[in-house]
């Protein structure tokens, strides 16, 4: 059995779980409790949010799906999730820009050092506040080659939209 | 029939998975010494767990500071005229003299901590009533807590290489993740070190080799796996034999992971469409 790797990345609440929930096949291991729960409160320090989704693509290929803790102070993390990745979808709450420019940090750190595939999914794209793709591809600063795509990452043929967007690229860049 | 056992042998960690994989409803009776304890579940969640007598009746909320004494005898008062069953939390929440998040964070402090201690015993009866439900009178939390980080944040205390190698006899045994983790894997917390190892789980690792990538110890490693064990999220197998070479095979770089193929990539982008 082949197992491939996908990480999808974002700040706080950008909808890793909602993205990877819409679709995988398993119901999604998501350590990662709601905000209003009051042991996140008591053990903020000690733990860690994060999100795996599986779909089985064939009898011997089964791809997972990573989402990466949002928080700054786990990222050292993100490195030992980003091994043997196939690609990445980094995710952006459209709605909130104080997110942006975290979102910068996280772009910097999965495609500085690496020419890892990746592609934006301009999530919450059905809220009346939200930026434009284009908006934001202006907003990221991130050149036209890379792909910006609009997603509301509850609706399933949105996230299948943007990991074919991904997909693609791996495509391109894949040998015969 | 009740459940009998002792934790030195079927540890609690254990038996909270079986109670939550069972959706059992009861009462988990401890005693270890001249120490006693009692949990009480729902559908497999805990309502309630106290080590003293006196924590099972309405003046622990006096005690924890979320109620005065008078505010509890009106509760009690009103609790008796409407008999017919109604419980404790069911007149607090109706009497609205405190809100249900801070009854529910109070109580699930105290009942966590009140199990995280038990996991230091070495050894202790443990009896399961089930269909035990606990007194009307007793301040059970509002809403169920699931059990999977209680059996995580116990796990962190165990320091006996026994009880781990129960179930992981050696370290040359591949981790991979279970095919349907499903409810009970959702909401369970993980630290940054289990993260660690939980990242690196791929079905094709030794134990050993994962605790040499993240240079965590054997002990440490099977330990956090055990956690995940118990908690439902992977299972532990043997690792295959590797299969014979064929002759295009023999001399190939085998540490060398193959370059991604364009057939590969299009056979996921075909499933994903097909979805």
């Amino acid at each position: 059995m082949q197992t491939v790797k996908m990480v999808i990345s974002g700040a706080v609440n950008a909808g890793k779980t909602e993205f990877i929930k819409a679709i995988s096949e398993i119901e999604v291991v998501s350590t990662e409790r709601r905000a209003t729960d009051d042991t996140k409160l008591i053990k903020k320090e000690t733990t860690v949010a994060m999100d795996f989704g599986r779909i089985q693509i064939a009898d011997d290929l089964v791809l997972h799906l990573f989402g990466t803790p949002g928080q700054k102070r786990f990222d050292f993390m993100w490195e030992i999730l980003s091994e043997g990745m196939l690609g990445l979808v980094i995710l952006v709450d459209s709605t909130r820009p104080e997110t942006f420019r975290e979102t910068n940090r996280i772009i910097d750190f999965f495609v500085s050092y690496r020419d890892t595939p990746y592609v934006i999914a301009a999530n919450k794209q059905d809220r009346p506040n939200a930026w434009s793709p284009d908006e934001l591809r202006l907003a990221l600063r991130q050149p036209p080659h890379i792909k910006v795509m609009p997603c509301v990452a509850s609706d399933r043929e949105s996230v299948k939209n943007v990991l074919l967007e991904l997909l693609y690229v791996i495509l391109q860049r894949s040998e015969d | 029939m009740a459940l009998v056992g002792n934790i030195r042998d079927f540890g609690l960690s254990d038996f909270l998975y079986l109670v939550d994989r069972g959706y059992k409803t009861g009462g988990l009776h401890l005693k270890h010494n001249d120490e006693t304890a009692i949990l009480f579940f729902e559908r497999g969640k805990l309502i309630l767990a106290s080590r003293k007598d006196e924590d099972r009746k309405g003046e622990l909320l006096v005690r924890l500071g979320v109620l005065s004494a008078e505010q509890l005898s009106s509760v009690m008062q009103q609790m008796q005229q409407r008999g017919n069953g109604v419980t404790l939390t069911q007149v607090l929440l109706d009497s609205q003299l405190l809100p249900a998040e801070k009854l529910q964070s109070t109580l699930q402090t105290h009942n966590e901590e009140s199990v995280y201690g038990l996991f230091g015993w070495p050894e202790g009866e443990f009896r399961f009533e089930q269909g035990q439900k606990p007194a009307t009178d007793s301040p059970v939390m509002p809403v169920p807590v699931p059990v999977e980080n209680l059996i995580m944040e116990g796990v962190r205390r165990i320091d006996e290489w026994g009880r781990i190698k129960d179930r992981i006899p050696s370290t040359d045994m591949v981790v991979k993740f279970i095919d349907q983790p499903g409810e009970k894997a959702k909401g369970v917390k993980l630290a940054p070190e289990e993260w660690r190892v939980f990242a690196r789980i791929n079905g094709r690792d030794t134990l050993a080799e994962i605790a040499q990538k993240t240079n965590l110890g054997d002990f440490d490693t099977c330990r956090i796996v055990y956690g995940f064990l118990t908690a439902g999220l992977v299972e532990v197998l043997k690792k295959p034999k590797p299969a014979p070479l064929t002759s295009s095979a023999r001399g190939a770089q085998v540490t060398e992971p193959p370059r991604l193929k364009k057939s590969l990539v299009n056979r996921i982008i075909n499933r994903i469409r097909g979805m």
